[in-house]
């Protein structure tokens, strides 16, 4: 990162107050040297399946209200009055993936198999463990990170949605086996985060900080490294001492991609909602941790994000019925079709067409992140979105049976050219498990290689399975 | 000069013969084979129980040497550190959440408390905005600085070594203290609009606040003694103030290290004490209790009001004040035992829990002392926040009240159940238990493996209280049975209701071994190892027969081997 930048950033967004922060920010030829076409992953978690064709015992048969019509080029017909409809003004960009089945390992329970299988494609430390499991390996955005980012950055974890609940909140990336990540909530903190430093201070106070707090980090690395030097310290206390020597860098970047002051005024403003069970409220802060997150990719500080919206069951969050205006039940009930956490409670009607409701919401916030996406234009003159790949996807293929199979899985953008656009394909494997291939063909996509540094292809349980799934690739 | 890593010598075995009998650990026992298992980390420090290897002396267990201080106890730290008149809660509030880690009770696993970049990123943030706030505040600033010396330097060498014996917890190295005087210097560079002095002492707090010493307990403590190595004295100030107080050594802790009175085991049994009589050790009681009885689900407490018209959308929080001055009240006030806390009538009510509790009088919306009815009430387990948390809307659910019993009081994990679990019946005239029943036990199914033999027998004693856990009965115009015949530890204990089963509870040894395994996990932070087996079993003995009060429990623990000491061995 070139300080100077920091000025050619300031004056551009000098001209755009008018619209949202991002575009303030269009880098534009000032990009030209330091970014090149890197592609990235960001991926959008939701969670309780989706209001796909099934037959419940709750409702009878329901109607497909999620997928296109047919398979092959995604048309406006094909999508219309479906969830995906929403995303037609990106069918350009969309590759529409149904047949992803994960395996069904014995989390012993369905949001946990999902959630903690969604990134890392592996079991569980313990089985059977229900809402005391944790997977049993890195997840891929954190492996993008650790290979792909500047100064090895671990990717940006974020959460939107009431704290704790259900598989204790954040619970989709992992740092290795057993080894869960945190998440960014408040999306201040998390944009401070992405820049490394605080926010609200002018570009002199910048300069005089960055100073002192190199001074204060020498002396803070030199501890930290005597610590490791130390004979006697176990290979946990190494890891966690690693990470945080790691973390202590100095803040070029924080005087290099941040927003106007107005627009970290704005953020700031509009954060403090960001510990709600209002739907419209976390997905509302959902799109700031997106708006943070094309922001960092476009400044080339990091490649990859993770965004999930409630906890392990999203059995917190109320989203509301646009047809009423009211909250509905909370989702996790909404998709069982029952008003309780387990299949003991009263049927709700209709539930399967709020379900849909529900999908209809994500589709739009999915649709905010392409829209920002599409919104930066980048060095090489084409659109961000093209670079790399947003994917959207759920934990579960449908609500009451927990299903592992058919898990749903929309990617936006086409990573330089790598995947397909414009379609909706079937992923190969019949009915076994191929989310793994999934992954491995994401990662693939972004950049990463397998030990012969051909594409990625064992990442994941190396019992399953290995490889990519052609039929994405361009 | 202060005791560091000095020969202090190990508590001898010889000694600690006096104080239990080896016995093998009974917390695991006959059930239902796939069902269960204790609660503790197989693969956890020292690596699980072994089968047939017994330990008979009490002795610590693996840990880690960098223990990350929590929120809690950073927010604390700080403003102890600084002596501010208030706890820099929204500061903290800024840092996220450390993740969940499966297995493990409570928030203080040590093994899962790390600094990434965003909490990093927190951290200095936070230490340049406390930095300023002392720094520019003349009152504040002197409440941590030296009489002034014969120059400005001399001053801030007294600060440094004032100051970061504090905040490292123990006295610095001469080099630390130099490189810390190194920051100083730079202050006129670094502050330049302020008075050079004031502008040192601003940057060498934002090191120490920023400093690992300060980040994490660091046990550095090598020099074995027999088959463990002594923690030297402010080692072990830091372990008694952040295990009773989730804070800082205070200055009288400081001043027992410095005069190596925590060499013995009395020693360290009087600081346990007076701490104890703190206002802090009340939060970390109330903290650990919150979390063993899983107070914030009582925030998901929602009867259907149409059916329970008496009680409004704040039982819960109502539920949750109770509990919390029902066990400041036992431990505390009166110096009871486990068997209290299962088994005591006596509580607080509002006027919404007095109408749930059917006490007749006046109440008010302020919390009174009561006595409820014995022949409905005793314990923890029949009041309102339990139950409640442990129902439907409209009915109570014997099988969540069972699994919380099973795991929270026995420390017998049930596994999870299968997926897709058809829905429960309609009553059809039957009461709940029958519903229940017929559901979850049908001979040779799948369910009542679990729930015949460990599950429904725990939950249906406490039938006799409805979905907000008033008292009843009957059930569906039928009386309500809550006879069962439990699995205690292997034990088939036949009870009548929850009333016999809160007697049989508060008199099985092992009911109360769990007990003490979570004060051991929590004080420790970590997840119990085989080599705590002793120390858990003579615990439990002793509070089961009456002569252990949960204070005095807790002394045991931080005065024992255990605590004052390392393993030899580091964690895998």
């Amino acid at each position: 990162m070139k300080l100077s930048r920091r000025m050619v950033l300031k004056g551009l967004g000098g001209t755009m107050l008018s619209l949202p922060f991002l575009e303030g920010l269009m880098p534009r030829t000032a990009r030209a040297a330091d970014s090149g076409a890197r592609p990235y992953a960001i991926f959008f978690r939701q969670a309780n399946g989706v209001a796909s064709a099934q037959t419940t015992s709750e409702l009878g048969a329901e109607p497909e209200r999620f997928w296109p019509r047919t398979l092959g080029a995604l048309t406006a017909e094909s999508i219309a009055g479906r969830a995906v409809g929403v995303l037609d003004d990106h069918r350009a960009h969309l590759l529409l993936v149904r047949n992803v089945n994960m395996k069904d390992y014995n989390y012993g329970d369905g949001h946990a198999r999902g959630a903690m299988q969604g990134l890392t494609a592996r079991g569980p430390v313990v089985e059977g463990a229900g809402g005391g499991s944790e997977s049993g390996g890195e997840s891929i955005d954190h492996r993008i990170g650790r290979e792909l980012n500047p100064q090895q950055r671990d990717s940006l974890v974020f959460y939107a949605g009431r704290r704790g609940g259900w598989l204790g909140g954040p619970c989709l990336s992992y740092r290795s086996s057993n080894v869960r990540r945190a998440a960014l909530h408040d999306p201040w903190n998390a944009y401070q985060t992405m820049i490394g430093g605080p926010g609200g201070l002018t570009p002199e106070a910048r300069e005089q900080l960055l100073v002192r707090q190199r001074s204060v980090n020498d002396l803070v690395k030199a501890q930290l490294q005597a610590l490791q030097q130390r004979p006697e310290l176990s290979a946990s206390d190494h890891e966690r001492l690693d990470l945080h020597l790691s973390n202590v860098r100095d803040l070029e970047v924080a005087l290099s991609c941040r927003m106007r002051a107005d627009q970290e005024l704005l953020l700031q403003q509009q954060a403090p909602g960001y510990d709600s069970t209002d739907g419209t409220e976390v997905l509302a802060t959902a799109r700031l941790h997106m708006d943070i997150a094309v922001m960092a990719i476009a400044c080339g500080t990091n490649r990859a994000a993770v965004i999930q919206v409630g906890n392990g069951n999203d059995g917190d969050t109320r989203y509301r019925d646009p047809g009423t205006g009211q909250l509905m039940e909370n989702f996790h009930y909404v998709s069982h079709r029952r008003s309780s956490h387990d299949a003991s409670g009263g049927i709700i009607t209709g539930s399967d067409l709020l379900h849909h409701h529900v999908d209809v919401q994500f589709a739009s916030a999915f649709k905010h992140l392409l829209d920002r996406l599409v919104a930066y234009q980048m060095p090489d003159g084409k659109r961000l979105i093209e670079h790399g790949v947003a994917v959207w996807y759920n934990d579960l293929g449908n609500g009451p049976a927990h299903s592992a199979r058919d898990v749903p899985f929309v990617l936006a953008g086409s990573c330089n050219g790598f995947l397909k656009q414009g379609v909706y394909v079937a992923a190969s494997g019949g009915g076994n498990p191929n989310h793994n291939r999934m992954l491995n063909t994401i990662g693939t996509a972004v950049g990463l290689k397998n030990a012969a540094g051909g594409n990625l292809d064992d990442f994941g349980d190396p019992a399953l399975t290995k490889g990519v799934l052609s039929e994405l690739i361009a | 000069m202060p005791r560091m890593r000095s020969q202090r010598l190990s508590r001898e075995p010889v000694e600690r013969g006096r104080w239990w009998r080896p016995v093998v650990l009974g917390l695991v026992l006959s059930g239902a084979a796939g069902c269960e298992g204790t609660i503790s980390n197989p693969e956890g420090p020292g690596g699980g129980p072994g089968p047939g290897t017994p330990t008979v002396i009490e002795k610590p267990a693996p840990s880690v040497r960098m223990a990350r201080l929590t929120h809690v106890q950073w927010t604390n730290s700080v403003q102890e550190l600084l002596r501010l008149d208030a706890p820099p809660t929204p500061l903290a509030g800024t840092f996220r959440a450390d993740p969940a880690q499966s297995g493990f009770l409570f928030d203080n696993d040590a093994r899962a408390l790390s600094v990434d970049e965003a909490l990093w990123g927190a951290y200095q943030r936070a230490a340049a905005e406390l930095a300023g706030q002392v720094t520019t505040d003349a009152t504040k600033l002197a409440r941590l600085l030296p009489p002034s010396a014969a120059t400005s330097e001399e001053r801030a060498r007294a600060f440094v070594e004032s100051f970061g014996r504090r905040a490292h917890r123990r006295p610095l190295t001469s080099e630390e203290v130099e490189s810390y005087l190194g920051l100083y210097r730079k202050g006129p560079q670094a502050y330049a609009d302020m008075a050079a002095f004031e502008g040192g002492i601003r940057l060498v707090l934002e090191a120490f606040l920023q400093s690992p010493h300060f980040l994490y307990r660091v046990e550095q403590s090598t020099q074995a003694v027999q088959d463990r190595v002594p923690l030297d004295d402010y080692e072990v100030a830091s372990r008694l103030s952040y295990g009773l107080w989730s804070a800082m050594p205070d200055d009288a802790l400081f001043a027992a290290a410095s005069e190596g009175t925590l060499h013995s085991r009395e020693g360290v049994a009087t600081q346990a004490r007076r701490m104890l009589q703190d206002a802090r050790s009340n939060k970390v009681v109330e903290a650990f209790h919150r979390t063993l009885f899983d107070v914030p689900r009582y925030a998901a407490i929602r009867p259907s009001l149409t059916r329970y018209p008496q009680v409004s959308e704040r039982l819960g929080e109502h539920a949750a004040r109770e509990t919390t001055l029902f066990v400041q009240d036992v431990v505390f006030s009166r110096k009871g035992g486990y068997s209290d806390l299962l088994t005591s009538p006596a509580t607080f009510v509002n006027d919404e829990l007095a109408r749930v509790y059917g006490l007749s009088g006046t109440f008010t919306a302020d919390f009174v002392p009561v006595t409820l009815d014995s022949r409905e009430r005793k314990g923890v387990l029949t009041q309102v926040g339990f139950l409640a948390a442990h129902a439907t809307s409209v009915d109570p659910d014997p099988i969540h009240r069972g699994v919380f019993v099973s795991e929270r009081i026995i420390c017998r994990k049930i596994g999870a159940p299968p997926a897709n679990i058809p829905p429960l019946p309609a009553p059809q005239g039957r009461t709940n238990r029958e519903v229940v029943a017929s559901h979850t036990e049908a001979p040779g199914s799948a369910c009542a493996s679990c729930h015949s033999n460990l599950i429904n027998p725990l939950g249906f004693p406490f039938e006799n209280f409805d979905a907000i856990g008033g008292y009843r009965t009957t059930d569906n115009g039928h009386p309500v049975d809550a006879s069962s015949t439990p699995n205690i530890n292997g034990e088939r204990v036949p009870v009548r209701d929850a009333l016999d089963l809160a007697d049989a509870l508060a008199a099985n040894e092992s009911v109360h071994a769990c007990y003490a395994q979570h004060w051991v996990e929590y004080l420790h932070g970590r997840p119990l190892s085989h080599e705590d087996g002793p120390l858990v079993e003579r615990l439990g003995k002793r509070s089961k027969a009456g002569n252990l009060s949960i204070v005095d429990l807790v002394v045991e623990v931080v005065t024992s081997e255990g605590f004052v000491n390392r393993h030899p061995e580091e964690l895998p």
